[in-house]
C-alpha cells in the first residue's frame, strides 16, 4: 500500500480521566489504520472507550481530567500529539470534522441555523472569500443535505431530530474534511430517519472522497456503512478485521464478538430464548486482570486471569484471545 | 384463549388551544389475550407511550371503551377502577427517570405494597420484598442502594419488581430495553419472558425496535401518527408485510450482516404533525401508492386475510 494512502494511524493510543474515584482507564492501547475513502468502524458497548478515541483524535479531552499517557496519531504522517493548540485548531477545520452524538448539544440554540453553518465557514476562511461567496455557500451545503435553502434562518428547535442532525453534518462537511468522525450520528433518530442519514452520509463521502471513522453499538448500522470493523472492549480492540473478516460467522472471532451478536435478536431466525452476555461491563477505575473479559467469558481458560492476552493474526484480521494461540484448541465457537 | 383486555375506538386527543388538537391516539382498536403480548411498533411521536397510558389509566382518555373481562373501565366510578389500575402496571423505558432518586431499593420496592396496603406485618414486607428482588435476578447486597449506585440492568431490574410487586395480570412494558446495551438487553428480554410465563402476564410491548418486537410478541400492531395501520400475528407481519408504511419500515432496518453495504431504499419525507391531521390516509404524504382515494376519505382498518388487518386502499 503506498504511503499517501494512509490518512490516519492510531499507534497503541492509551489515555485515562484522572477522577477523585480513581484513575479511569478509558482506552488501553488502541491502534487502527484508516485509507482514502474508507470507512472503519469502532463498535462497542457503553463505556467501550469509542468517543474517548474519538476526542483523542481531534484533542477536545477534557482539559482537567483526560490525559493521553501513550501512543501516537499520525494524519497523513504527521504526528497529532506533539501539535501546539492554534496548529490542531486548524487541522479540526480543515482536515477532520467531528459529528456527535446528539444534535442539539452540538447547535446553538439561539443562532439561525443559517448563521451557524456560515460561522464555521468563515471561521476557516482561508481563501478570504466574500461574505456573498460564504453566503452561496451555506445554500449550497443545506441543499447538500436536503434542506432547502430558505430554511436558513429557521433556529434550530424548528426542525425535526433527523434535520437537526443533517445540518450538523452540513456543518461537519463545511471545510470538506479528509476525515471525518461520526459518533453514534444516527442513534436518536427512527429507523426510516436513520436509513436517510445514512445514505446521505454514503453520498457525501462518496462525492468528497471523504474517510470516515463511525462510532456505534449497532451491528446493522456497521454491515451497512463500514469497510473495517475494530470491536472495543474496556477500551481495548479484541477483534479487528475486514467487514467480512468480522461478519463471517464461519471464521474464527473473540469471544465477545460472538456474545454480540447473539445477544441481537434476529429478524429471520425463530429463537425461543436470546443468549444474553452474562454479568456487567467491569469499572474501568479497577479492570480485572489478564484478560478484560476473563469474567464474563464461558470460555475462560486458568491464564486468561492474568498475564498478557495471546494476540492472533491472520492476514488484517487480529483477535486477542488466550484461546486463538496454537495448542490450546481450536477458537472456533458455534 | 380467553381475552383479557379490548380497546374499541380509543382516542385520546391533546388540546394545545381554542381551535387545535393534537390527535395523539385516533379511534384504535384492539385485544389482547390471557398470558400473550400485543406488540406495538412505530415511530417517535405516533402515540405508542400515550396509548400505553391511557390503558391503564395514567391518561383519561378523550372517547372509547377500554374493556377489562368485558366492563367497560371508563364508566367506572373511581373506587372502582382504582381496584382494576392494580391488576394493571407499567415499566417505563429510563428506569433513572421513572424512580425516585431519594429512595433506596427496599423502599422503592415497598412503596407499592405500602400503598395498597396489602402486607400485615413488617415481616412479611420484608419477606415480599426479598422474594421480589430474587426473581428479578437482584442481589440482596443492593437491597440498600439507591438508584444512581447502580447500572441500568440493575435499575431496570427495579423497575419490573416494582411493577409486579402487586401480581398484576397486565403490563404495559413501554420501552423497557431501548436505553440498555444489546448484552443487558438479552438479560432483562429473557427476565420479561420468564415472568411472563410464570405469572401468566399479558404485555403490552411498546419498542420501536423491531427485531425486539418480533422476538416478544404474539401479535403486532403498527402505528402511524396517532393509528393503527396495520396488525397481524408476529410471524406474519414479518414474512407478509402489506401497508406501504410497514414495508418501509422493515426495509430500513440496518440488518448485521454481510452483503448489506451500501445505500438502501429509503422512504423520503418525515412523520408530519398530529395537530388537526386532515381527513383520508396519514401516511399519503410520504407514500409512492398515494392516488385521490387515499386522501378523499378516512382509510379504515380492514382485515384482509386471516388475523392480518391493513388500513390501504391497495387491499380490500
Ligand atoms: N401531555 C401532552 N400534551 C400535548 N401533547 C402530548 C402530550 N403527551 C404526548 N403528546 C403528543 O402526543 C403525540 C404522541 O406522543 P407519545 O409520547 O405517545 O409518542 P411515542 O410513540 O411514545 O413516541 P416515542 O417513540 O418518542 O416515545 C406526540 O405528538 C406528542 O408530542
Ligand atoms: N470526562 C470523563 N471523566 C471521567 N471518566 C470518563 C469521562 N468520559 C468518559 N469517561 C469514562 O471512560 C470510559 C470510556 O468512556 P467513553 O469513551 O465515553 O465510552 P463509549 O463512547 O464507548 O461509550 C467510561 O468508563 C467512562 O465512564
Ligand atoms: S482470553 Fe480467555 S477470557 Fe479472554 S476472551 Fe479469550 S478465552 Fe475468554
Ligand atoms: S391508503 Fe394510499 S397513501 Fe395510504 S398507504 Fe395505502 S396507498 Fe399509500
Ligand atoms: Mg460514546
Ligand atoms: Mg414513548
Amino acid at each position: 500500500m503506498e504511503q499517501t494512502d494512509k490518512i490516519l494511524e492510531v499507534e497503541d493510543l492509551t489515555v485515562v480521566y484522572n477522577t477523585d474515584a480513581g484513575t479511569v482507564h478509558a482506552v488501553n492501547g488502541v491502534s487502527f489504520s484508516i485509507n482514502k475513502k474508507e470507512t472503519i468502524g469502532l463498535v462497542g458497548e457503553t463505556g467501550a472507550g469509542k468517543t474517548t478515541t474519538a476526542l483523542s483524535i481531534m484533542q477536545l479531552l477534557p482539559e482537567r481530567t483526560g490525559r493521553i499517557t501513550a501512543g501516537s496519531v499520525k494524519y497523513r504522517g504527521e504526528e497529532l500529539l506533539t501539535k501546539s493548540k492554534a496548529e490542531m485548531r486548524l487541522i479540526r477545520g480543515e482536515c477532520i470534522s467531528m459529528i456527535f452524538q446528539d444534535p442539539m448539544t452540538a447547535l446553538n440554540p439561539l443562532m439561525t441555523v443559517g448563521e451557524q453553518i456560515y460561522e464555521s465557514l468563515d471561521i476557516h476562511n482561508e481563501r478570504k472569500k466574500s461574505p456573498k461567496e460564504l453566503e452561496a455557500r451555506v445554500d449550497e451545503l443545506l441543499e447538500l443535505v436536503g434542506i432547502p435553502a430558505r430554511r436558513k434562518t429557521n433556529y434550530p428547535h424548528e426542525f425535526s431530530g433527523g434535520m437537526k442532525q443533517r445540518i450538523v453534518i452540513a456543518i461537519a462537511l463545511a471545510c470538506e474534511p479528509l476525515l471525518l468522525i461520526a459518533d453514534e450520528p444516527t442513534t436518536a433518530l427512527d429507523v426510516t430517519i436513520q436509513a436517510q442519514v445514512l445514505n446521505l452520509i454514503e453520498e457525501l463521502k462518496e462525492k468528497l472522497s471523504t474517510s470516515m471513522i463511525m462510532i456505534t453499538h449497532d451491528l446493522g448500522v456497521v454491515a451497512q456503512t463500514c469497510d473495517k470493523v475494530a470491536v472495543m472492549y474496556a477500551g481495548e480492540i479484541v477483534e479487528y478485521g475486514t467487514l467480512e473478516e468480522v461478519f463471517d460467522r464461519s471464521r474464527p472471532h473473540h469471544p465477545y464478538t460472538i456474545g454480540l451478536f447473539d445477544a441481537i435478536p434476529s429478524l429471520t431466525e425463530e429463537r425461543k430464548r436470546l443468549k444474553p452476555i452474562e454479568g456487567l461491563m467491569p469499572d474501568p477505575a479497577n479492570l480485572p486482570e489478564g484478560c478484560h473479559f476473563h469474567p464474563r467469558c464461558h470460555q475462560c481458560l486458568e491464564k486468561c486471569r492474568s498475564g498478557a492476552v495471546y494476540r492472533y493474526e491472520e492476514g488484517t484480521h487480529i483477535i486477542k484471545c488466550n484461546r486463538m494461540e496454537k495448542g490450546v484448541q481450536d477458537g472456533r465457537v458455534d | 384463549m380467553e381475552e383479557l383486555i379490548r380497546a374499541v375506538d380509543l382516542k385520546k386527543y391533546f388540546k394545545l388551544s381554542k381551535t387545535e388538537y393534537l390527535h395523539a391516539v385516533d379511534g384504535v382498536h384492539f385485544s389482547i389475550k390471557k398470558g400473550q403480548t400485543l406488540g406495538v411498533v412505530g415511530e417517535s411521536g405516533c402515540g405508542k407511550s400515550t396509548l400505553g397510558r391511557v390503558l391503564i389509566g395514567l391518561i383519561e382518555a378523550t372517547s372509547g371503551q377500554i374493556q377489562y373481562e368485558g366492563t367497560d373501565l371508563l364508566k367506572l366510578r373511581p373506587a372502582q377502577k382504582k381496584e382494576y389500575h392494580k391488576k394493571m402496571q407499567i415499566i417505563f423505558q429510563d428506569p433513572y427517570s421513572s424512580l425516585n432518586p431519594r429512595l433506596s431499593v427496599f423502599q422503592l420496592i415497598a412503596e407499592p405494597l405500602i400503598s395498597n396496603k396489602v402486607y400485615k406485618t413488617k415481616g412479611e414486607l420484608v419477606d415480599r420484598v426479598g422474594y421480589l428482588m430474587e426473581k428479578v435476578g437482584l442481589d440482596q447486597r443492593f437491597i440498600n442502594a439507591y438508584p444512581h449506585e447502580m447500572d441500568g440492568g440493575r435499575r431496570q431490574r427495579v423497575g419490573i419488581a416494582r411493577a409486579l410487586a402487586l401480581n398484576p395480570e397486565f403490563v404495559v412494558c413501554d420501552e423497557p430495553v431501548s436505553a440498555l446495551d444489546v448484552s443487558i438487553q438479552a438479560q432483562i428480554i429473557n427476565l420479561l419472558q420468564d415472568m411472563q410465563e410464570e405469572m401468566g402476564l399479558s404485555y403490552m410491548f411498546i419498542t420501536h425496535d423491531l427485531s425486539v418486537v418480533r422476538h416478544m410478541s404474539d401479535e403486532i400492531m403498527v402505528m402511524y401518527l396517532g393509528q393503527c395501520v396495520e396488525k397481524a400475528p408476529a410471524y406474519e407481519l414479518f414474512k407478509n408485510p402489506m401497508h406501504p408504511y410497514t414495508k418501509a419500515l422493515l426495509a430500513a432496518i440496518p440488518q448485521p450482516v454481510l452483503g448489506a453495504r451500501g445505500k438502501k431504499e429509503i422512504i423520503r419525507g418525515e412523520v408530519s404533525n398530529p395537530i388537526n391531521p386532515p381527513k383520508g390516509c396519514r401516511f399519503a404524504s410520504r407514500c409512492q401508492h398515494c392516488c385521490d382515494r387515499c386522501t378523499q376519505e378516512d382509510v379504515m382498518l380492514k382485515e384482509v386475510e386471516n388475523a392480518h388487518e391493513v388500513a390501504c386502499v391497495l387491499y380490500k
